[in-house]
């Protein structure tokens, strides 16, 4: 299922630090190092690729850090930044 | 592993984000409560002033000029969402140009019904600036600002307001674009304003608005501000307002000095003591004119 940014999203990728809030209310959200990672994969490709980019950014197995990917994207569905297509 | 897996992002205020990052968040968030009030905005300073301008300011909080007919509506829709009346119209400043609203997370908001040195009436200056707006973007959320040459006499006013010599941005102008910000500074009826950042305020003394920009721009006594204030009003049921409310307490200073609501009491107090050096400064004033005309 592809992932895009949730509409009325605001962010500023400074480049290490990735800050973003759902507007108008916020908060606003600091994701740094490879929650930047996931995030920008995600919202700027639609997550394509998306457990391969971490694991070799991270030097670890693809299988292993699968469910912390999971999760995190999860999160960021749950907090209203992220929308996964047909939701 | 290089990095740990990720972790819930940081969630909060605005603790620990930087400073140019949360204004530019602000000023999306703000655009999009402006959006669902339908009242349209126009940024100003920090970061909306466009880059051929000269490198960004970001400033220390988030500056915008509203359509003076949707204000009401903007501010209920801003009081919804957590903004709270840090400062009023009425007690900003000698020109009761804007209201101030803190958030505690986006900061502060300056919200301009006018801006000061803008002497055409507000709606209408709104509308001279708006059909000549400028596309931009913050934080991934669209925003309108002012046209260049718009943002340049904005640039200049603000300057001379502050006490400000004459922005870097105008040396860099060539004579055909001074020329047209000179003439939509006319346009706007403001070009007292403009002629004190150039030094030629004296050019303008017949001027309505001549002695509240001396003051403005060289100091002065409080009762001389005041009487600028009311004799740069246009109408005379607006100096008559102004008058009125002269001598009156800044409850909104007052309230932040005391750290609450400020009590009739407390009022009372504060009025007589502004009455009592309002007067002391009256008199300096008087003599020291009595003395000029010896």
């Amino acid at each position: 299922m592809r992932l895009r940014r949730a509409e009325g999203v605001g962010v500023v990728d400074a480049g290490a630090v990735v800050y973003a809030a759902t507007l108008p209310d916020g908060p606003i959200l600091v994701l740094a190092g490879v929650s930047a990672l996931v995030w920008r994969v995600a919202a700027e490709t639609g997550g394509d690729g998306l457990l391969d980019r971490v694991a070799a950014a991270t030097h670890e197995d693809a299988g292993r850090i699968a469910p912390h990917v999971e999760r995190f994207v999860d999160d960021l569905v749950d907090r209203g930044l992220l929308v996964r297509d047909g939701e | 592993m290089s990095e740990s897996a990720p972790v819930p992002p940081a969630a909060g205020a605005a603790g620990g984000v930087p400073l140019r990052a949360r204004l530019s968040l602000s000023r999306a968030a703000v655009q999009v409560l402006a959006d669902r009030a339908g009242c349209r905005l126009l940024h100003i300073k920090g970061e909306a002033v466009d880059p051929a301008l000269g490198p960004p300011r970001y400033g220390s909080d988030v500056d915008v000029i509203a359509d003076p007919s949707r204000i009401a509506a903007l501010h209920r829709t801003l009081r919804e969402h957590g903004w709270r009346v840090y400062s009023t119209f009425r007690f900003a400043s000698s020109f009761e140009h804007a209201q101030t609203y803190l958030h505690e997370t986006w900061g502060y908001l300056d919200l301009h019904r006018r801006f000061p040195g803008i002497g055409l009436p507000d709606q209408a200056a709104f509308e001279r600036l708006w059909a000549a707006r400028t596309e931009r973007e913050t934080a991934g959320i669209a925003y309108r600002a002012p046209s260049l040459d718009a943002q340049v006499v904005i640039l200049v006013l603000n300057a001379v307001r502050g006490g400000a010599p004459v922005p870097a941005v105008w040396e860099g102008l060539d004579g055909a674009a001074r020329r047209r910000c000179a003439d939509l500074a006319v346009a706007l009826r403001a070009e007292v304003a403009f002629a004190a950042a150039f030094g030629r305020l004296a050019e303008h003394r017949w001027r309505r608005e001549y002695l509240l920009w001396r003051v403005t721009t060289q100091g002065g006594p409080r009762v001389a501000e005041w009487w600028g204030r009311v004799l740069a009003q246009p109408t005379f049921a607006e100096a008559v307002r102004v008058v009125a409310q002269a001598p009156l307490v800044n409850t909104d200073r007052l309230g932040r000095r005391l750290g609450r609501r400020p009590t009739r009491a407390d009022v009372f107090r504060e009025f007589f003591a502004r009455a009592g050096r309002a007067v002391h400064e009256g008199a300096t004033m008087l003599l020291r004119g009595g003395k000029a005309r010896r």
